[in-house]
């Protein structure tokens, strides 16, 4: 059990640490002490999202995630669930592009529970999946797609727009929550092969945040995942290089049943991982991150033709990663003069670059996401996560604050001259029609489409 | 057809070790010079400092025909002061990285401010101007006006905001505020300008009869000071103590259907108003209410998603309305979700058939011992950061419940029985006192519904 030992704090970690240990059969383990709270968070991701489906099966990675709280050898069916509540623990598991995680966040004197389920379902989910497991969570994960996105307003904008942003093939074409033919298609054994072939000890790591003892905790890791086999299977995803600009604009108009006109855009941004994608993440904060931007003093303030502007940013690693843009209109606004508008402020903000207190605005801005993103137990055992599995050094997460705070303004010019031009987006323009008209019912939410999980939170009080 | 693949060594599920001690955490409370209320909290580590304001401002204090002027209200304290223009104050609150929210319901406003702990002072600082000298700018008032007219088109195409306003509608006596939407109608905002925003402000805002709630790592920082020089500085009359009408509704049970044809689901929302947190019933509803639909082992989604896959998942809960220690307040109790269409008719018989069963045959001890072991054995966990101490401590407060009710919960949830929870529940969720909202495509699910006698069955639209 060879160690990259990392005991002390790096600079800009905010006085966390974690280490790394691998097991023989290949699990990466990363631990983080933090004894304020008697809490300790479990984290394992799965190198396995949507991105490595293929056609006629989008959708399978999310159903399979279902199918891991279906039972395994010694659990039984939603014993997962039960267990891990029944011990004063909260879990769930989410479904991206690429990856697929599962957590619990657990009273500290419980957490050996949580390893011993999740290593049970890593090593003999198969024993016990079955047909009735499949065909009920084929029909829970229906009503989770008819829930989120087809049964509510602009429900379908996101995969709509990532299908027209990726080209026709391409690994993120498509978004997690598949399309219905293809759900209704995946059949028993597609779910046996793809747990074959992507879950397995080597194709993941396992993140434990909180109080805890390392050396014990290393321990029991050990005795219940050091047994499982490692297999080498994978197939990679295909390859999601593309050109750094699109080159022209894509553009669909959309005439569903929609209470407002909207206007919305994925612009194709630099990868996760460079600092080019962290001055994109500041350039899109200064435009349209919150109600001192750009954006929002534009439309909202100012021209007062719109409910809502904002940018999000869906950061990609092993693709191109997306800018996404959000109007709503304000009563008879129209699209012509918003985009108009949203065209003059980036073009301005192409040529000038942020001011000063607009870097520092944003900077305060993203260094606040990162420290309520870090400053949970399960936040933080998330994100170690997703830097060890993305980019290969869990470090990164808690240094990364620091990295998005040295970006300067010439960076974020630099992102903004180069990305956010009409020819490198793709456009979906909403336009009203009355309910008689409406060939369905569309409805979404965007902002957390990217990703999908087990069960909706619910808190109890 | 099964797998050799298990070849992994298997271990006896482990058993826990001893739990460490965690209690919710006692505030300290104290008054300032101008009359606030201060209970502030000292949560080592939290970097993100909490601070939510509860004023006294009840929505059934809107005068006639201004439902959403307190929505209003809250919305302009963050555009603009005596010191900062809309567009600055907002600048100036991103520039500290910190997050300023307010909304307006029922038992009255709450503005929520989260601020990393080396911002602060500035923080509070502009908290404190946005109580003490809003702006009220005529044009921002116009804007935000405007900005509800029009959201409330996206509200009532939402199934599920279109679900609530319809069972508050149909719950509640038409005179009473309750009845109609919090953030008001398109006709009353229309009705809202500046003048009337500074009335409500008159009225009801001022420190004697509001408190702030600061939660954080408060370690080396100068809180005393502090306060003293933001919130301490805003000042105000005093007020006649007020007292509200009992919360009352009809629960006979019938049907509503908001048509919307074409409609791949039908959202559900199944209630009725029962106990609040000053009933000594309230443990008992919790724990009963969480082994009714809690969460996807409870019994609705036991069989409604985990056996039958009719949807993504359907939740029972108690969420108080409006609570006072004279006892005039009540909860929300409701079952929500959503079910595919053609199945809208099986769902509701097999979600009645829930009821039907629990009510003859009672939670056995070994739900109701899971149950305590998530609700208690979560407090750990759901109190971590400074905000969910702060918005728990400032609902109590709200509520007029002691500073330890939350504490005191979990002692008292541990010590209720498997019998006091069934009855509980049972009385909370009776088949024949439920007022059922399907916002649905009628032509299909009008005749399957009519069939289970659930009761009265009416289709309205929009």
């Amino acid at each position: 059990m060879p160690m990259g030992h990392t005991a002390t704090a790096e600079a800009g970690s905010g006085g966390l640490t974690a280490t790394e240990h691998r097991l023989a059969n290949g699990l990466r383990v990363v631990l983080s002490e933090d004894h304020l709270t008697p809490v300790a968070a479990v984290c394992l991701w799965y190198d396995v999202g949507s991105r490595h489906e293929v056609k006629g099966r989008t959708g399978l990675a999310h159903l399979f995630e279902h199918l891991m709280f279906q039972g395994s050898q010694q659990v039984k069916d939603n014993g997962h669930f039960e267990l891990v509540q029944g011990a004063g623990g909260s879990l769930n598991g989410t479904t991206s592009f690429e990856r697929t995680n599962y957590f619990e966040t657990m009273p500290a004197h419980q957490l050996e529970l949580a390893l011993w389920l999740e290593a049970d379902r890593m090593g003999s989910l198969l024993t016990v999946l079955d047909d009735e497991s499949m065909e009920n969570q084929r029909s829970v994960v229906k009503n989770e797609r008819r829930q989120r996105y087809d049964n509510v307003p602009y429900g379908t904008a996101f995969e709509k727009l990532f299908a027209l942003a990726y080209p026709e093939g391409h690994p993120y074409h498509h978004t997690p929550i598949g399309s219905m033919a293809d759900l209704d298609a995946a059949t028993l054994e597609d779910a046996r092969e793809f747990f074959r072939t992507y879950y397995a000890p080597n194709n993941a790591v396992l993140s434990v945040v909180g109080d805890i003892d390392p050396e014990q905790t290393l321990a029991w890791i050990e005795k219940y995942f050091g047994t499982i086999a490692a297999h080498d299977g994978k197939r990679l995803p295909r390859d999601g290089s593309l050109p750094e600009i699109i080159g022209e604009e894509k553009r669909m108009l959309v005439e569903a049943e929609v209470p407002s006109r909207a206007l919305m855009a994925a612009y194709r941004l630099p990868h996760d991982g460079t600092r080019a994608c962290d001055a994109a993440d500041v350039a899109l904060t200064v435009l349209g991150g919150g109600e001192s931007s750009r954006l929002y003093n534009r439309l909202v303030r100012r021209d007062r033709t719109a409910v809502t502007a904002g940018f999000g940013m869906l950061r990609l690693s092993g693709a191109p990663s997306v800018g996404w843009l959000d109007v709503k209109t304000s009563h008879e606004a129209e699209v012509p003069d918003i985009e108009a508008a949203v065209d003059e402020e980036l073009a301005r903000f192409a040529e000038e670059g942020p001011t000063d207190e607009e870097m520092e605005r944003a900077q305060a801005q993203l260094e606040r996401e990162w420290l309520d993103r870090l400053g949970t137990v399960a936040g933080r055992a998330d994100e170690l996560c997703r830097y060890a599995v993305l980019f290969g050094d869990p470090q990164l997460a808690l240094t990364a604050v620091g990295r998005v705070l040295s970006i300067t303004a010439d960076e974020v010019k630099e992102v903004a001259q180069a990305r956010l031009r009409p020819d490198n987006r793709a456009v979906l323009v909403y336009e009203p029609i009355a309910p008689e008209q409406a060939p369905d019912a569309p409805d979404t939410d965007v902002n957390d489409a990217a990703e999908i999980e087990v069960q909706e939170e619910e808190a109890a009080k | 057809m099964t797998e050799q693949l298990a070849t992994m060594e298997f271990h006896p599920q482990p058993q826990p070790g001893t739990a460490k001690p965690w209690a919710f955490p006692a505030p300290e409370r104290g008054t300032l010079p101008n009359g606030l209320t201060v209970l502030r909290c000292h949560r080592p580590g939290q970097q993100i400092v909490a601070v939510d304001v509860v004023l006294e401002a009840p929505l059934d204090t809107e005068p006639e025909g201004l439902d959403g002027v307190s929505t209003i209200m809250a919305r302009a304290f963050t555009e603009g002061t005596d010191k900062h223009s809309a567009e600055e104050f907002a600048a100036e609150l991103e520039r500290c990285g910190a997050t300023l929210d307010a909304h307006a319901d029922h038992p009255g406003l709450r503005i929520s401010l989260e601020v990393p702990v080396s911002r602060l002072p500035k923080g509070l600082a502009l908290l404190a101007d946005a109580l003490r000298a809003p702006a009220f700018e005529d044009s921002e008032i116009k804007r935000l006006v405007r900005n509800r007219l029009d959201e409330i088109p996206h509200e009532t195409a939402n199934p599920a905001r279109r679900a609530a306003k319809e069972l508050y509608k149909q719950l509640f006596p038409a005179e009473a505020r309750m009845s109609r939407p919090r953030q008001g109608s398109e006709e009353t905002v229309a009705n809202i300008d500046a003048a009337a925003v500074r009335a409500f402000y008159d009225a009801h805002v001022r420190p004697a009869t509001a408190t702030a709630v600061v939660v954080g790592d408060l370690e080396g920082a100068d809180l005393d000071a502090m306060l003293g020089e933001t919130l301490g500085e805003w000042t105000g009359n005093t007020a006649q103590p007020r007292s509200a009408a009992p919360v009352t509704a009809d629960d006979t049970g019938r049907v509503f259907i908001v048509d919307r044809p074409g409609a791949v689901q039908t959202q559900l929302l199944i209630g009725r108003i029962g106990a609040d947190r000053h009933d000594q019933v309230w443990p008992a509803q919790v724990l009963g209410t969480y082994c009714l639909g809690g969460t996807l082992t409870s019994r609705l989604d036991r069989v409604l998603r985990e056996e039958k896959g009719y949807t993504y998942g359907v939740r029972a809960f108690g969420q108080v309305l409006r609570s006072a220690s004279d006892g005039s307040g009540a909860a929300m109790l409701a079952i929500s979700g959503s079910v595919d269409t053609p199945n809208t008719g099986p769902a509701l018989d097999d979600l009645w058939k829930v009821l039907r069963t629990l009510a003859a045959e009672g939670l056995d001890d070994a739900e109701r011992d899971v149950a305590v072991q998530n609700l208690v054995g979560v407090a750990p966990l759901r109190y971590e950061t400074a905000a969910a101490v702060s918005s728990t401590l400032a609902d109590q407060v709200e509520q007029e419940l002691p500073d330890d009710f939350q504490a005191q919960l979990y002692r008292r949830l541990s010590e209720t029985g498997t019998v006091e929870a069934t009855a509980a529940v049972v009385n909370a969720f009776p088949e024949d006192r439920l007022v059922t909202v399907l916002v649905g495509d009628a032509e299909q699910i009008e005749e399957p519904v009519k069939a289970l006698g659930i009761g009265e069955v009416t289709v309205v639209t929009g």
